[in-house]
């Protein structure tokens, strides 16, 4: 079930009241699989058994991998979980994308093969679950965590509902230590994830889907040339509505963890307001940077290699990222891109770091200002459908199509202005801060107002269950 | 000297990927440092809490009431899952009511059931066009029931990836997929749009308020036209109605929408970016296919011992002159009915049925509806031979 949808209120008010009501830790814990596996099999129910699955496999060969003295055995389990989790996602999310794929291969040399059509149904979240159960085996047999004893407990960790279908990817090393001993109803917390909530609620539902996405999907929809101030807007406006789409999913997330004691990392820190493509990516699905960070760039040699070697690594870690959203040449070109971006940046780097302008605020100013640029251009790659699409937009935002069409109304065109301007400001004031100092420093008026009149703006708004584009990957 | 490609394998290589030695106090399970504690933000909130509720409160009745005062009125919203509802309402020998909203408006279900001797399945829509649910039922196996299918041409023949097509399809994709968290959100939805005024999600939504917002477009900006504002209210069976402010005889609602029905029905401009002569040919092409699309699931359905009329509702005022001209009857209706070789009921062809009124020049009053029903019944049992 969505976030932004009744029945999910519901579901949220009964699954609080009975986890606080319920004086057993292990009782609670209980409650807490069961409602993550109804609020999973509300999309599917058949998916729920899947996610069972692949959890009751991990936790397995979990267990193998924490057994296993020898060296070699506690490869072969590994492997064997890698293999388990990434050939799931790979039937789901990759099937028809690779038969696709191998279609047009063999039509390059000759061979006309026709291809069954896949009916394959995406099972919502896979690719997050999968990471969240992957990193259970992974960090075991790195050593940094042990098995744990308790199959409920991992259970939970995998499919802990408020993050389970679209983020942040919880590592079970940071979710187990919390199912250790439980945590008292404290008033304050409680609240301060009801107020996250409403924010993220707040992001998705008036930022993202009322006053962005219409712009967007206008644009990014309309089958002519445009004119470049329409391009740039449509552009603009997916930019903002990606960040409130995905960073209010993540803030519901957060603070629906919160109202129940648990505690979740922030999965972003202000991106916009970012200098330079390594700290955008500090900034911007920090738990999926992260994973890819620990366990594929590090691994593979990091920065520790020869800076040729080190560009690779990024390229082939961005590569993969742009493969993990979706099964299209259009997300990998965005992952290449990005990962181009950051090879760009390290050799400015290298070149330009001891210069005295390099670290000015004008410098510092304008650095910002290009990130934000190339990031939207990298997210023509990401909203397009396909190339042609891509291509069209690309065309339209550097002026060749002084004859395209105006489609977006003033109205529009102001709207996208102003949230993006309010966005980036906010970004640039809290760029070295987080959202639990703003609201410490604030006065207690400001945050009050600014709490019930979101919550006045959802509700204003009605929800029309517009789902998450994160879902999708 | 290594080859760079095995030295690549032998990075690629799994213990290799996970080389790095973790530290003692990383060998944890249970305690730091991997715990992580989020700050909480030393504010008194129960204290803002209250506020927040009390203020969120008040702003809502506030809200509640204001909207009552301008004539707005609790009724359901017609959506996917509503429509959803209904359409897992059809059994194999229903009376379904397919296509626009004329055939939402304009018919009676307590008349018709009446008169047919079965309560029908509403399914026609606003705005939506009538083929692919026709596709649909025509698709599924099990149905050999009858279907009144209301023909607006603009609607009916609209291409394929126009707004009453997009709309249509959405149902009836959503009928095939529909999560039983939707279904859910729409059996809680009803107490709550059935109450309370402000739930209109086209009508008192931000997005509306912002669109009613008066600001100029820029000179040539392709902006879509404005739809109708509310006139109407539904039922949990999507039997719509009239409200009595847009029905009475000349009233300021009434006109406001008349002047909407304009351009709406105006067909745009041809597209710049096609040559004129190609965008006519390719419009030509795909209402030819129409016909083509339309006359296959009508085979289909009747194959099945199923039955189709085609209805065309009254509708008056400058927008009869519009339809007239832009969708003459030569051109859709005759060859329709030539096509599927269904029986078809042009309200003008009879006397009893052309002498209504629509105050807003496209759908009959509540109260017309009724009597429109009750005169209709006759003709529809003589297409359907019943």
């Amino acid at each position: 079930m969505l976030f932004n949808s009744l029945t999910f209120v519901v579901f949220f008010v009964i699954v609080v009241t009975l986890y606080w009501s319920i004086g057993s830790w292990t009782a609670r814990k209980n409650l807490l699989v069961v409602a993550s596996y109804i609020f999973y099999g509300a999309w599917n129910p058949p998916f729920a058994a899947l996610l069972f699955s692949t959890t009751a496999m991990d936790f397995w060969l979990g267990r193998q991998i924490g057994k296993a003295k020898d060296r070699h055995k506690r490869r072969v389990w590994l492997v064997a979980s890698v293999c388990m989790n990434l050939s799931m996602l790979g039937f789901f999310k990759y099937g028809n994308f690779l038969l696709q794929n191998f279609q047009w291969l063999l039509a390059h040399i000759g061979i006309i093969y026709q291809p069954p059509h896949l009916d394959i149904l995406l099972p919502v979240g896979i690719s997050f679950y999968t990471f969240h159960s992957l990193s259970y085996t992974l960090d075991i047999y790195r050593g940094v965590l042990q098995p744990t004893r308790s199959l409920r407990d991992f259970i939970l960790a995998v499919s802990f509902f408020p993050q389970l279908v679209a983020g942040p990817i919880v590592r079970a090393g940071d979710f187990l230590p919390q199912l250790v001993r439980p945590q008292p109803l404290r008033a304050g917390q409680f609240l301060w994830g009801v107020a996250m909530m409403t924010l993220g609620l707040f992001e998705k539902i008036v930022l993202a889907d009322t006053l962005l996405s219409g712009s967007a999907d206008r644009v990014f929809g309309y089958a002519g040339p445009l004119v470049a101030l329409d391009s740039w807007a449509g552009v603009i406006a997916f930019a903002g509505q990606i960040f409130f789409d995905f960073a209010g999913y993540s803030t519901c997330a957060i603070g629906a963890a919160l109202t129940l004691g648990f505690h979740l990392k922030d999965n972003f820190r202000f991106p916009y307001a970012a200098i330079g493509f390594s700290d955008f990516w500090r900034r911007w699905h920090i738990s999926l940077s992260t994973f890819l960070r620990d366990y594929l760039y590090i691994p593979l040699g990091g920065n520790q290699v020869r800076p040729f070697r080190a560009a690779l690594n990024l390229v082939i870690v961005m590569f993969l990222g742009g493969l993990w959203h979706g099964a299209a040449w259009t997300f990998v070109v965005w992952g290449l891109l990005h990962g181009s971006y950051l090879v760009i940046e390290r050799v400015s780097r290298i070149l330009f770091e001891d210069k005295a302008w390099a670290n000015n605020l004008a410098t510092r100013i304008l650095a910002g200002a290009a990130t934000y640029a190339a990031v939207c251009i990298a997210w023509v790659y990401f909203r397009a459908s396909d190339f042609t699409i891509a291509s069209r937009m690309l065309g339209g935002m550097f002026g060749q199509h002084t004859h395209g069409d105006a489609i977006l109304s003033t109205r529009e065109m102001l709207q996208v202005a102003l949230v993006t301007i309010g966005m980036i400001s906010v970004h640039c004031s809290l760029r070295d801060s987080n959202i639990e100092t703003a609201v410490t420093r604030l006065p207690r008026w400001i945050v009050t107002a600014a709490w019930a009149l979101m919550a006045c703006a959802i509700i204003l708004t009605q929800g029309t269950s517009n789902a998450f584009i994160y879902f999708q990957f | 000297m290594r080859s760079f490609i095995s030295n690549f394998k032998e990075r690629l290589r799994l213990p290799r990927l996970f080389f790095r030695k973790p530290s003692r106090a990383e060998q944890i399970h249970g305690g730091p440092p991997l715990e992580f504690e989020r700050p909480i933000p030393p504010v008194p909130w129960r204290g803002m809490a209250v506020v927040v509720v009390l203020v969120v409160i008040t702003a809502s009745v506030g809200w509640e009431l204001y909207c009552r005062a301008i004539g707005y009125g609790p009724t359901l919203n017609d959506n996917e899952d509503l429509w959803t509802l209904r359409r897992r309402a059809v059994t194999p020998e229903s009376i379904v009511i397919i296509g626009d909203s004329r055939g939402w408006f304009d018919l009676d279900l307590d008349e018709l059931q009446k008169g047919l001797g079965k309560r029908p399945v509403q399914l026609a829509m606003g705005g939506g066009c009538g083929y692919p649910l026709l596709a649909n039922l025509a698709k599924d196996e099990s149905f050999h029931g009858t279907i009144i299918c209301s023909v607006v041409p603009r609607l009916f023949f609209a291409p394929p990836g126009t707004p009453p097509m997009e709309r249509a399809e959405k149902a009836v994709k959503r009928f095939h997929s529909q999560t039983p968290a939707q279904r859910a959100s729409q059996y809680l939805a009803f107490p709550l749009e059935e109450q309370v005024a402000f739930l209109k999600q086209e009508e008192l939504t931000l997005d509306d308020l912002l669109k009613r917002l008066p600001i100029p477009n820029r000179p040539g900006a392709l902006v879509p036209p404005r739809l109708p504002p509310y006139f109407g209210t539904l039922d949990c069976e999507r039997r719509a109605r009239m409200i009595e402010a847009c029905a009475r005889p000349g009233s300021e609602l009434a006109q406001r929408i008349q002047q909407i029905w304009i351009p709406l029905f105006t067909p745009p401009p041809p597209p710049t970016y096609i040559p004129k002569e190609q965008f006519v040919a390719k419009i030509g092409e795909a209402i030819g296919n129409r016909f083509r699309d339309i006359t296959i699931a009508v085979e289909k359905i009747r194959s099945r011992g199923g039955k189709i009329v085609f209805v065309r509702f009254p509708h008056s005022g400058g927008l009869k002159e519009l339809e007239d001209r832009e969708t003459p009857r030569a051109k859709t209706w005759d060859p329709l009915l030539k096509m599927t070789g269904a029986p078809g009921i042009y309200y003008s062809d009879f006397p009893e049925l052309a002498g209504f009124n629509c105050p807003e020049w496209s759908h009959l009053s509540a109260g017309d509806s009724v009597e429109f029903s009750k005169r209709l019944i006759p003709h529809l049992r003589t297409a359907l031979k019943m």
